[in-house]
């Protein structure tokens, strides 16, 4: 598609909007995440005589929306503040949620209790992810979180394959060390307040 | 080297799920019409007047090129503009078209034709030009096949339910899968779009002009297409709709970097 036709560009809009929308939420862009998606649209129509026909159009698109978003924080000074101030926008989101609900609708005990368990994990799990180093955790969030591939994860962030690769790797391996450190903390709680 | 999946599974599933608890809305209207008007202000700004006709015209040459260049998918009433399927289609989708077409659909499909198994998953691996994916839900496959113009790697299974198939398709294609079918439904394969036939089709390969080669139609069952990385996945066999879904999402790379 050529620029020039904004009538052709609204079914792309309505079919990447809600993969865009996620994008910006999870990496930080809170309740701006439809105004950065917004921008993030003009941009890549302005710029579609940039775009190499015959490569996916969706990562190329995520790629302007990560950049949007960490624009976005811009303001909020040094880069650790403005990685601090992205993931304050992420983590209420991820550790709420269905959790909570579901919590409620169990009616046996068995059941309350399990639910009770996976909420518990759940924030344990967003907590280990605010501990990882941003650049861990963009990995994770594009790969696992957002359900894209490796080579949209290298696209969206604008690194090689291999260094996703590499990171991901990592990652999982530092969020099993941290999880299972959180757990041996957790049991030594209780063994405390038991005895 | 072993997937990173493998050794980290629960951890990758406890992930997935957190993601997938956030639920994704389709965007209004309203929100289409920001964007139209956005890319106005920019134009206006910019000083580009409205689009020439000539550019509509070279729009659907192009797309022309690009039906002819890609996996085909015809379903039957016609209900969607074929040009405004197939940009939408054309980018969203690896080139897959979805064009609603008359006739009433055809009623039973036979399975799919197994691949004769005459190559290793390696050997088809440096065939192809990408990088061959495996469901681990199905295992190893029975069949291994490449097509000769190296566009299409095609693996069979066979299962209890009859043979399953999982072709692989290039993104850049020299011809397609064009199909007939009502009953296409939207699913999400790992949080992404993918297109569900519950319904026999017909499958019809088209040339590189986009004529459709009549004698290589056959009927398909339950299939499932969609899209990873650079290559279009066609899953089909007699799967139901979540069975698909399962198997697409736990396919996993073979050849590591």
């Amino acid at each position: 598609m050529r620029r020039g036709d904004p009538d052709a560009y609204a079914p792309l809009v309505r079919r990447h909007a809600p993969a865009a929308v996620r994008t910006a939420t999870f990496l930080g862009a809170g309740a701006d995440a439809e105004d950065v998606v917004q921008e993030a649209f003009v941009k890549a129509y302005r710029a579609l005589d940039r775009y190499r026909e015959g490569s996916a159009f969706r990562p190329w698109l995520l790629r302007i929306v990560a950049n949007e978003t960490r624009n976005l924080h811009r303001s909020a000074g040094r880069r650790a503040a403005r990685e601090a101030k992205a993931w304050e926008q992420v983590a209420p989101l991820l550790a709420g949620g269905r959790a909570g609900a579901a919590a409620a609708a169990s009616t046996g005990r068995d059941d309350a209790a399990e639910a009770l368990e996976a909420a518990e994990r759940r924030v344990a799990l967003v907590a280990a992810l605010g501990r990882l180093a941003t650049p861990y955790r963009e990995v994770v969030t594009c790969r696992y979180l957002l359900g894209l591939d490796e080579d949209e994860t290298a696209a969206v962030l604008g690194r090689p394959r291999g260094t996703v690769k590499s990171r991901l790797h990592r990652a999982l391996r530092a969020l099993e060390a941290d999880l299972r450190a959180a757990d041996d903390d957790r049991y030594r709680q209780e063994v405390t307040h038991d005895g | 080297m072993a997937d990173v999946h493998d050794v980290h599974d629960g951890l990758v599933a406890d992930l997935v799920a957190l993601g997938r608890s956030v639920p994704s809305r389709p965007v209004d209207d309203a929100f289409v019409r920001r964007v139209a008007d956005g890319i106005a202000a920019v134009d206006g700004v910019a000083g580009v007047s409205p689009a020439p006709p000539h550019h509509r015209r070279a729009l659907s040459r192009r797309v022309q090129a690009a039906v002819a260049a890609v996996v085909a998918v015809v379903v039957g009433a016609l209900a969607v503009p074929p040009v405004r399927a197939a940009v939408a289609d054309l980018f969203g989708f690896g080139g897959v078209l979805v064009r609603e077409e008359p006739g009433p659909a055809p009623s039973t499909a036979p399975p799919p034709p197994g691949a004769p198994s005459h190559l290793t998953l390696a050997q088809a691996a440096e065939l192809v030009p990408f990088r061959p994916a495996v469901p681990e839900a199905l295992g190893d496959p029975d069949g291994v096949e490449v097509s000769a113009d190296r566009r299409v790697l095609s693996l069979t299974w066979e299962t209890d339910d009859g043979t399953v198939l999982l072709d692989q398709i290039g993104a850049r294609l020299d011809y397609a899968f064009a199909k007939s079918a009502t009953g296409v439904q939207f699913v999400t394969v790992a949080g992404n779009f993918a297109l569900w036939f519950a319904q026999p089709h017909e499958v019809v390969v088209l040339e590189p002009d986009g004529t459709p080669r009549r004698e290589t139609a056959r009927l398909a069952g339950h299939t499932l297409i969609w899209e990873r990385g650079q290559v279009t996945m066609r899953l089909e066999g007699d799967l139901t709709r979540a069975e698909a879904v399962v198997v697409a999402e736990t396919v996993a790379e073979t050849v590591a970097d």
